[in-house]
């Protein structure tokens, strides 16, 4: 159905919105980092320098992916999935432990979190599956079996504890069911069951380190020197900020330290004080049409494999953006969850940047052979 | 980029016709396409809430995050007397403090131990408030240890500062009062303000570990004293740590304080009154000048040091203070009020001359006593004695003179056919001249007297008045009640024409830039409208007092003296009938050109033989050094 076309084969508006908000990001590292280091620290060489080196690998990743044909990628992707679940059971076992979870494997003195990439081996695995299955897509046995894939590791995850990612798992899982074209009752009987176990799940399996993050998301004032004091602050901050903000390294709440963690889990507090809500208003823009054209991808790919890995890519990147905003903006409890291209990391940068070449891939061969 | 679920496909290419599942995927992907804008939807609904509509509420907190406002302390304004001589100092006193933050958390014993070693208090004290300063939101503001160390435990500690980090030594304003007890009763004294003072005063700016007046003219004109808080605003980051200071108001000093209070006046009263204290448990006197109501001298005994409440109090000193049955921290001129004894005749008679009552030649015989029977039952009869029995028979200045009782029972209550003021009218006259009410001094805890009158004693005793109450009521016995300087005052009014004045010690102002001001007070209460020619009556007899009447010893080599004594009885019967006396004197002098009043009061003692002589050498002193006879001239 798709005519042969004979020009941009390469997203570029994809590939460079993504580089636009890993640049958008180095600003806020730059300016986040100031604090923190107290001025003393070369900038270029810290933070900032490190993230540069991490968008470049990613970049490189990136390349190398998108030349890659997805579908050679999901012939691996049952070892990864194995390698992965081999990974995130080592983490709880072995991982460091920062900030009362663990979530990384220390390879030479860097951090590694491999929840981040699993979540890419999970589209992958996912998408195999289901387009593997796609004739039977709507039987119990398939669905349950694709929920399997997914719940696995989100339970590991959630174990490290990583309510956040393990949510992000489901999320994935739950939108490339739908673009499978899933039984709809199933999918409301699983939701169902979820909502229906929600408060025994509360009791049982719900740590107290998580119910303390609940409650504090209700009641921050209740600690507002302790626990309550990110949140309280990263309020502070972002609404402080205004229409168009204190200026880049001018917001005081980012400067002089009372906003923690502000070129990670806080970073779009940071944009909000000092670039406000127009600053804010273009990094949605940016996300919006990075999303728009994994979308496109998805529209336009030539199999049902190519437009889940789409799917599931866009989901990805949407959730773990609205997630870490939504607790920068006090509409969700404190998760751990990276701001996407943006926040400081290597782990996260380069997976979305894999993300983005898994898309790219998707594009460039959508018109090679024809359905 | 655009979607659609219809059969026009992606604008780049030409209209064709799609398949049905490619329709499908096209509608789940513009489902997808929703969810996105849904997203960001809600963020962008939720950060316009908080930044464009709640905005300013956030931006107030940022700012209360970021600035702290380190109020400036004033200088406290300064005591002069009359003649410059300065009352009061500002000295700086030493602390020991911690900053808890600068302190290595390993370091905490040996530093408390070494602090310890220098200022004695407890090391476990130490580390406690350490670590509880460090937990708390502001380890960087210091944590006091000990406050007035010596000058040897301040400079061991400031040796020893380089190898205790966070210790510090702080420098805190200290007043101190050179001239302690002479001058504590008029001056009081400052101290840590407590938490009845900080609720009524934080509003003026006052913090809790604010000094303040708390008595004496520290206490009355705080307000001018203090001086103004300033404020910095200084930038602090999450820890409190003080970054810059971005703005500054500087405080503005107190301004200060001229006396009308002579010191070395003040010094000899104090000494006569020493001297002639005998058994006395308390004694006090006043020096007013008659024309302006300034305050030249206000003594009373026993004294404190005022210096005693300006750092940390001895609790064993206070306790001494409190417990002394003399009451050292009373001041007996003001606070408290004793009977008057025949000083009051200066009432008593006034009032009879102006009402009618009595002139110069009024004649009565004094036989050492007046009998009086009961109203109810004839056969009970009250004797009322004179002080001595051979009086004999005198006009107005005699009985002023020899300060005859039997007179002033006759002026008072009147006696067969002579008719008296009454204890009413009597009362009236005693309140005119500014009695049972308080003087307006501008001192803390004056004591109001007392003046009785009938009602009075029907409401408070709950019997009836009786003709012997205004008997003694006339002579100042029984209920009144007054103060020395309530007495000064009285003379005071004598002298001046009638005049009841408000004393008052505050002669200057200096602001901290140096303008003098003379603030405009309230000198005279209220004129009593007494004839001269009753005034002059009264003031000869009162002459006749110290030249051949009663009180030979107020008689001064340096001026003429004219003025009342008063020997009051008070408290239980002795077993031989007799009582125990307050001595009093009030007079004034020059007798032609009135210039001060001086009162003298003992609170065991004899009018003639122990208060008149104290008065005379106060005016002795007073009118034999010239300069100071000016500088009480107006």
């Amino acid at each position: 159905m798709i005519s042969w076309r004979p020009s941009r084969p390469f997203d570029y508006i994809l590939l460079v919105s993504g580089i636009a908000l890993t640049v958008y990001g180095l600003l806020l590292i730059y300016s986040g980092s100031l604090a923190s280091s107290g001025g003393s620290e070369p900038v270029l060489t810290g933070p900032v320098g490190r993230q540069v080196i991490f968008a470049l690998m990613g970049l490189v990743a990136c390349i190398a992916v998108s030349r890659m044909d997805y579908r050679f990628l999901a012939q691996g992707s049952i070892g990864l999935y194995f390698g992965l679940i081999a990974a995130l059971v080592f983490v709880l076992t072995v991982g460091v432990q920062i900030y009362g979870s663990r979530r990384w494997i220390d390879i030479a003195g860097t951090h590694i979190q491999p929840s981040e990439i699993g979540k890419l081996i999970v589209i992958l695995v996912l998408a195999k599956y289901l387009s593997d299955n796609s004739e039977r897509v709507r039987d119990l046995s398939v669905f349950l079996t694709s929920l399997a894939i997914a719940v696995l590791p989100a339970l590991l995850v959630f174990a490290e504890p990583d309510l956040g990612s393990a949510t992000i798992f489901i999320l994935i899982w739950l939108g490339m069911v739908m673009m499978a074209g899933a039984d709809i009752r199933h999918i409301l009987g699983t939701i169902g069951l979820v909502v229906a176990m929600a408060p025994f799940a509360l009791i049982a399996v719900v740590t107290d380190y998580q119910r303390e993050r609940v409650q504090l998301f209700f009641d921050p004032a209740k600690d507002a020197l302790g626990s309550g004091f990110n949140i309280l602050q990263a309020e502070i901050s972002v609404g402080s900020g205004g229409l168009f903000g204190k200026g880049l390294t001018h917001g005081s709440q980012t400067q002089l330290d009372y906003l923690r963690t502000q070129s990670t889990d806080y970073i779009f507090s940071v944009l909000g004080e000092e670039l406000g809500f127009v600053g804010a208003m273009i990094l949605f823009a940016l996300f919006m049409l990075l999303l728009l054209r994994g979308l496109r991808a998805a529209a336009i790919s030539r199999d049902s494999f190519g437009r889940l890995v789409a799917i599931g890519v866009v989901i990805f990147i949407l959730f773990q953006a609205f997630i870490n905003i939504g607790v920068n903006i006090r509409l969700f409890p404190v998760t751990g969850i990276p701001l996407p291209f943006v926040s400081l990391g290597g782990s996260s940068l380069i997976t979305v940047f894999i993300a983005l070449g898994l898309l790219e891939s998707v594009i460039v061969r959508h018109r090679e052979v024809p359905l | 980029v655009g979607y659609s679920t219809g059969r026009k496909p992606w604008p780049s290419q030409p209209y064709q016709e799609v398949s049905d599942e490619a329709l499908e995927v096209r509608r789940k992907v513009l489902y997808f396409g929703l969810l996105v804008l849904v997203v960001f939807g809600i963020l962008t609904v939720q950060l316009a809430r908080m930044q464009l509509l709640s905005g300013d509420r956030y931006q107030q907190r940022a700012e209360t995050n970021r600035l702290r406002q380190v109020p400036l302390q004033p200088t406290r304004g300064l005591i002069y007397d009359r003649n410059g001589v300065p009352l009061v100092e500002n000295q700086a006193s030493f602390a020991a403090a911690v900053v808890a933050a600068d302190v290595p958390e390993e370091d905490d014993t040996r530093i408390a131990l070494a602090l310890q070693g220098i200022t004695g208090v407890p090391a476990g004290e130490i580390t406690d408030e350490i670590q509880r300063r460090r937990q708390s939101n502001d380890p960087f503001t210091p944590a006091l240890i000990k406050e007035n160390l010596t000058p040897e435990m301040a400079f061991a500690l400031r040796e020893r500062l380089a190898s205790l980090p966070g210790a510090r030594v702080l420098i805190q304003p200290r007043r101190s009062y050179p001239a302690g007890p002479l001058m504590a009763h008029v001056l009081g004294y400052v101290g840590h303000i407590n938490e009845e003072e900080y609720a009524e005063l934080k509003d003026a700016g006052y913090l809790l570990n604010d000094q303040v007046g708390k008595t004496g003219i520290e206490h009355s004109y705080e307000a001018l004293l203090r001086g103004k808080p300033g404020t910095q605003s200084v930038e602090t980051d999450a820890s409190g740590r003080e970054l810059r200071i971005l703005d500054q108001l500087p405080a503005q000093p107190g301004s200060s304080i001229v006396l009308s209070i002579d010191t070395q006046l003040q010094a000899k009263v104090t000494e006569i009154l020493q001297n002639g204290m005998g058994r006395s448990r308390n004694a006090a006197a006043v020096v007013l000048d008659v024309n302006t109501g300034e305050v030249l001298a206000l003594v009373s005994l026993p004294a404190y040091d005022n210096n005693v409440f300006t750092g940390e109090i001895d609790a064993q000193v206070l306790q001494q203070l409190l417990e002394n049955p003399n009451k050292p921290l009373l001041d007996h001129a003001i606070a408290e009020m004793y009977a008057p004894g025949s000083t009051f005749k200066q009432v008593t008679g006034l009032a009879a001359l102006q009402e009618g009552i009595a002139n110069a030649n009024t004649m009565i015989t004094s036989r050492g006593y007046i009998e009086v029977p009961n109203q109810f039952d004839p056969k009970t009869i009250y004797t009322f004695k004179d002080w001595r029995s051979d009086l004999g028979t005198m006009n107005f200045y005699r009985g002023v003179a020899m300060s005859s009782d039997v007179y002033f029972y006759y002026l008072a209550g009147g006696f067969g056919d002579f008719q008296g003021l009454g204890a009413q009218r009597l009362a009236d006259w005693a309140r005119r001249f500014g009695l049972g009410e308080q003087t307006g001094i501008d001192l803390p805890g004056e004591s109001e007297g007392l003046v009785p009158d009938p009602a009075w004693k029907r409401k408070t005793i709950g019997e009836d008045w009786l003709l012997g109450d205004t008997y003694n009521f006339g002579i100042g016995q029984g209920y009144v009640a007054t103060t020395p300087l309530q007495m000064a005052l009285v003379t005071a009014a004598v002298a001046n024409g009638g005049n009841v004045l408000v004393p008052h010690l505050l002669k200057e102002v200096r602001d901290a830039a140096g303008n003098v001001t003379t603030p405009r007070l309230q000198t005279v209460r209220r004129n009593l409208g007494i004839d001269v020619r009753n005034l002059n009556t009264m003031r000869e007899g009162m002459r006749q007092v110290v030249v051949d009447g009663s009180a030979p010893g107020g008689a001064s080599r340096f001026t003429q003296v004219a003025g009342k004594t008063g020997t009051a009885e008070f408290g239980p019967q002795r077993p031989d009938g007799t009582y125990t006396e307050h001595g009093w004197f009030s007079g004034y002098a020059p007798f032609g050109a009135p210039e001060i009043a001086v009162t003298v009061y003992f609170e065991q003692g004899n009018g003639a033989g122990t208060a008149a002589p104290a008065a005379a050498k106060i005016f002795d002193y007073y009118f034999s050094r010239p300069n100071l006879a000016q500088a009480g001239q107006r």
